[in-house]
């Protein structure tokens, strides 16, 4: 058996899912996540590469397969652990979601169909060996989640949606355009025989790319699609999609760097810029998951810093994926946690010292922040990476030093504001709720990763594994 | 080779782990709802967990060969990057970590009285326990990126306890008046907004130091402080390259360790238990930075690096440290809460060691045996003041320096425990401190070539007014301040543990005036200019216990720490309020401009063409003459151009 029967696994189930009823479809999504996740582990753990014919295509398409590498199974690893527990906690909240949308169970086929579609095609995303590939679960990831906000999101919903669809439809179509280009000048799309990227494709794909990531500017979509969408949905939006717009750079960037070497100062600037403005966003937003929202957008300029940063801010930006997605993903659970127990709270005013009512989420919370700021968790070494990429390329450059240090700055500080802000203080008047443990135990699995990954066995083998992939030798 | 009798990976697992897994009892069955009576009998095996830690720092202490000698014990971590986790057990390694464990022991066999009754156990012991297991991890490691682990384990536990009472609904657990404000900002701090404070001025040192940590990777090729050949990276860099690095990487120990201006969080860090503080100011998280700084110097060996970079940063320490020493000493005196008044005593000890170590760039090594055997001189008397303040918190239900001589008569192990931690740490001769500040003042004194008398002046003055403090706080606690005794009984527990910690400093005298390595700090002792620097401190005291209270604007001014509050409530803030404002008004510009203005534009031109689409078969006519007319035009207007 090889790693193929474990990525269509999930994809299989997919389709057989909407047969079952809920709980034995939230046993068996998540199962067929699991086995993935456990299996990417492993092959990272042994520095597992390989690729694995799909089909052959004429020109200008190339060969479409599967690209096993140590930065494939650490994206392929974070993506199914975090569909995995997010498919376990989806039980609770979308029964409370279809309760007060005033539907029936029955609504729960089409949930599951949707979401193990969307989850499954960004973990093929990640194991394409072709842009073009690529781009096809790109795209069919867009679509389900598309259809899940615009059948269950909050809010104007339908609106959202839309506003979702065509935003990220621009990105689709630029990077698209870029990749037709390469095509066209390559004979080919296959990874390993694509040679050069020219400067327009570079240019679309960069631009597609930064609407998506999204940088400054085009972000202003994502806290709308991230704080109305259902949160199992902003859950898998928020930690795994946006990041990975930082992945296809990433490939792009391992085939030909010209284009970021070139410019460089531009991009680090802009993505510096970008981070510290969503960053200090963060501090107005009286709306949980807005809140998180803008801090995706800040955490999402660290991944634009680190591809400036040569090859240890690749780690960096590998490592920085996976910290976020760990983090976020643990917030935006907590957030729909207090949104399901207490009947739709998420404004920031009504929350008050909740750590009294909800401590176990309250704990959960402090766990994806410290993910998020780096403290005693993956993320520290996404900084470190940084920060020595930083010196390798910049030397003692104090401006940029001393912006990317505020960077970091002002994510801890949020981090702890918020903290504060919503379950420190004198407790409002609530009581206190029963809640699944579906709820809150999804979350601790999440976070015993993200403290895990900085020790052995598992630290060695995912840096040394991305050392290999991106070519064995530090400069 | 020296045969250890113990698995080496196994005794640090156990010395490292035994605090935090003995916790999770507690904390675990914290989280059971309904409580139940039995879990609150779980902090014994919590304390039994520390104890463990204890037994194995001795063990290091006396197993690991001589003293000075320094043991290296690595374990992989990262091999593929040349980053391991390297152990190391030297002189100020084997001795910290047995002040460290010590002291946390026995602040834990108190807290399990002081705590009794607490809502939050689980929660306490549990960053209680971190606390100490990450001060541990710093004080043995070698490692800079394993030092960070710990140090951000301190910064995350000091949150954790310091915003203990995160309900903010008891008083006593506030710091400042309630309800007083100056300028239009409250002047009083909750424990929630204590703890945003730790955290928020801590982040901002430990982001710069971990850039620090990364460049010195990269220069260096090595995360081991014993390791870098400090004096060729500092060649290597320049005078500015190494200045950068060290300052960044200072930043981290002046922000954990209290120092201007990051001074603030430390006061109103005292909304925590008292048991936090004490261990907070004792042995852990500002001595954390102290503690780091004396270890680097100890390998950067500045006394042998002639370089205007390491020089300039040695002197910024000094005059540095001076001034907030002599600050942190003024507030002391002017405040009236116990703890405040404690902690601003801190910032003063912590502002001496620094300035003290960072002389050992002239001085030599000497300077940092002087400024480690102060700290830990300070690290027993400190302790044992905020026991017994926490014990008279408990008693009185007063966090403001109050109490008579019926206090002291109903509580006469905790007016003893004062009497010696004030005596043995205000310098008085001829016990435990003023062996250590003899040796400070020769070290100060030492320093006249370079920058005249100064330091020596700043430090007598500091010692000066810190003698006098000391004796307030024992005055107005148990003499001359007001209070009717209420009968309260127990506080055994408690009082055995500071009369413990306060007998660990005559110990440490008897060590001092025995143990011949410590015969220069004796020497110095004897000198006249010791003396009368001791016979100063004598008087001061002597006014202090005499005459607590006086009433002078100055006082209220120092009382209030000077307004540097306003720094953390005020100009900080606004600056980060009025630039959020900024990005938030340009969040809805954007958020205008993208979903409302072109979505609209789009449907007025729309609706612009939908109206020539009207249906009158005339409309089209005219229209289709008009372009083909216009047509017609351009074609002979091109023709008379061709």
């Amino acid at each position: 058996m090889n790693f193929l029967h474990i990525l269509l696994f999930p994809l299989l189930i997919t389709f057989i899912l909407p047969i079952f009823r809920a709980r034995i479809a939230t046993a068996l999504s998540t199962i067929s996540f699991l086995i993935p996740a456990f299996v990417s582990l492993y092959l990272l753990l042994t520095a597992h590469r390989g690729e694995e014919l799909l089909m052959n295509l004429p020109a200008p398409i190339g060969d479409f397969y599967l690209l096993y590498d140590p930065i494939s199974h650490a994206f392929g690893f974070t993506i199914s652990l975090v569909s995995a527990m997010v498919a376990l906690y989806s039980l609770p909240y979308m029964k409370h979601r279809f309760e007060e949308m005033g539907a029936k169970e029955g609504e729960f086929r089409k949930y599951w169909f949707l979401y193990n579609l969307y989850a499954v095609s960004m973990l093929w995303l990640v194991y394409s060996g072709n842009l073009l590939l690529l781009y096809i679960f790109l795209e069919i990831s867009l679509l389900a989640s598309f259809m899940l906000i615009y059948l269950y999101g909050y809010g104007n919903r339908q609106w959202v949606g839309i506003l979702y669809f065509v935003w990220t439809h621009i990105a689709g179509v630029l990077a698209l355009t870029g990749f037709l280009i390469v095509a066209f000048a390559n004979q080919t799309l296959a990874l390993n025989e694509l040679k050069v990227i020219g400067f327009i494709p570079w240019l679309l794909i960069f631009l597609g790319m930064v609407v998506k990531l999204p940088g400054l500017g085009p972000h202003i979509w994502l806290p709308w699609a991230h704080a109305e969408a259902p949160t199992p949905v902003s859950a898998l939006l928020s930690p795994l999609t946006v990041g990975l717009a930082g992945y296809v750079l990433l490939r792009i960037y391992l085939i030909d760097s010209s284009f970021i070497v070139q410019f460089r100062e531009i991009i680090i600037f802009y993505a510096i810029i970008s981070s510290i403005y969503a960053g200090l966003s963060v501090f107005k937003q009286r709306d949980y998951k807005r809140l998180l929202a803008y801090s995706t957008v800040s955490q999402m300029g660290y991944v634009l810093i680190a591809i400036c940063l040569g090859s240890y801010g690749l780690i960096g930006l590998v490592i920085q994926y996976m910290s976020h997605a760990f983090g976020k993903a643990i917030l935006f659970m907590t957030a729909g946690a207090i949104i399901a127990t207490f009947h739709g709270l998420r404004n920031l005013d009504k929350m008050k010292g909740m750590h009294e009512f909800v401590p176990t989420i309250s704990n959960a919370a402090l766990l994806g922040f410290m993910t998020l700021s780096g403290i005693i968790t993956i993320g520290m070494f996404a900084e470190f990476f940084i920060l020595l990429g930083l010196t390798q390329i910049y030397g003692f450059n104090l401006q940029i030093i001393s912006l990317v240090v505020l960077v970091f700055i002002i994510s801890g500080l949020y981090s702890f504001y918020t903290m504060k802000e919503i379950y420190y203080g004198t407790p409002m008047a609530y009581e206190k709720p029963k809640f699944s443990r579906l709820l809150d135990l999804p979350l601790y699995a999440i976070a015993l990763f993200s403290v895990a990954f900085i020790f052995p066995p598992l630290a060695p083998a995912l840096l040394d594994g991305i050392k290999l992939a991106l070519g064995g030798v530090m400069p | 080779m020296i045969d250890f009798p113990l698995n080496e990976a196994t005794l640090i697992a156990t010395l490292l782990l035994a605090p935090i897994i003995s916790s999770l009892p507690v904390a675990f069955a914290w989280l059971m709802e309904p409580k139940r009576e039995w879990t609150r009998n779980l902090p014994i095996i919590a304390v039994f967990g520390l104890f463990i830690s204890l037994i194995c720092s001795l063990y290091i202490l006396f197993n690991f060969g001589k003293l000075e000698e320094a043991v290296k014990i690595p374990f992989d971590w990262l091999p593929g990057y040349n980053i391991s986790f390297v152990f190391i057990f030297d002189y100020l390694s084997k001795i910290m970590g047995v002040l460290t464990a010590f002291i946390a022991f026995l602040i834990g066999v108190y807290g399990l009285e002081y705590m009794k009754h607490d809502y939050r156990l689980g929660w306490y012991w549990f960053f209680f326990n971190l606390f100490t297991a990450s001060m541990l991890l710093v004080v043995y490691s070698d490692n800079l990126l394993m030092l960070l682990i710990g140090w951000e384990g301190l910064g995350l536990a000091s949150w954790g306890l310091i915003g203990h009472w995160f309900r903010d609904d008891d008083d006593m657990s506030f710091v400042g008046n309630v309800g007083r404000k100056i300028a239009g900002i409250n002047y009083f701090w909750s424990p929630s907004l204590g703890a945003w404070r730790a955290i928020s001025t801590i982040r901002i040192g430990d982001m710069p130091m971990f850039f620090a940590i990364a460049a010195i990777f990269f220069f260096a090729g090595t995360l081991n402080i014993s390791e870098i050949h400090w004096h060729e990276l500092a060649e290597k860099l320049g005078a500015f390259g190494i200045f950068l690095i060290l300052f960044a990487f200072l930043l981290g120990p002046f922000t954990k360790s209290a120092q201007l201006p990051f001074s603030e969080w430390l006061m109103t860090a005292m909304t925590g238990p008292t048991t936090v503080s004490a261990l907070l100011h004792s042995a852990t998280m500002v001595a954390a930075g102290t503690y780091i700084f004396m270890r680097l110097s100890w390998y950067v060996e500045p006394w042998n690096i002639h370089n205007a970079g390491v020089e300039s940063i040695y002197v910024l320490v000094l005059f540095l440290g001076l001034v907030s020493a002599f600050y942190g000493a003024s507030v002391a005196l002017g405040c009236l809460e116990r703890k405040v008044l404690l902690a601003a005593s801190t910032m003063s000890s912590l502002g001496l060691m620094f300035a003290t170590a960072s002389a050992s760039k002239w001085v030599g090594e000497f300077a940092l045996m002087v400024a480690f055997w102060y700290l830990v001189t300070h690290a027993f008397a400190k302790a044992t003041l905020f026991l017994v303040a926490g014990h008279l918190i408990h008693e009185t239900h007063d966090r403001f320096c109050v109490g008579g001589k019926d206090l002291a008569k109903h509580l006469r192990l905790a007016f003893l425990a004062t009497i010696i931690a004030t005596l043995c740490l205000s310098g008085i001769p001829p016990l435990t401190a003023y062996w250590v500040k003899s040796a400070m003042d020769e070290v100060e004194h030492s320093l006249e070539h370079e920058f005249g008398l100064i330091p020596l002046m700043l430090l007598v003055l500091t010692s000066a007014i810190y003698s006098a403090f000391l004796a307030k706080f024992l005055s107005l606690n148990f003499l001359k301040g007001d209070y009717k005794l209420k009968a309260h009984g127990g506080g055994r527990l408690m009082s055995f543990a500071y009369i413990v910690m306060g007998s660990m400093l005559i110990l440490l005298l008897a060590i001092y005036l025995i143990d011949h390595e410590f015969h220069e700090f004796v020497e110095e002792g004897f000198l006249t200019s010791s003396l009368t620097v001791g016979l100063v401190v004598l008087t001061t005291y002597l006014i202090g216990l005499a005459k607590p209270r006086l009433e002078s604007p100055i006082g209220k001014a120092l009382g209030d720490r000077l307004y540097l509050a306003f720094l953390n409530d005020y100009l900080v803030p606004k600056l980060g309020w009025a630039l959020a404002k900024l990005v938030d008004y340009g969040n809805r510009a954007i958020d205008f401009f993208c979903h409302r203005a072109i979505p609209d534009s789009f449907n007025f031109a729309s609706k612009s063409i939908r109206k020539v689409q009207s249906g009158s078969v005339e409309r089209y006519l005219k229209i289709s003459v008009a372009v083909i007319l216009l047509l017609l035009v351009v074609a002979v207007a091109l023709g008379v151009i061709v």
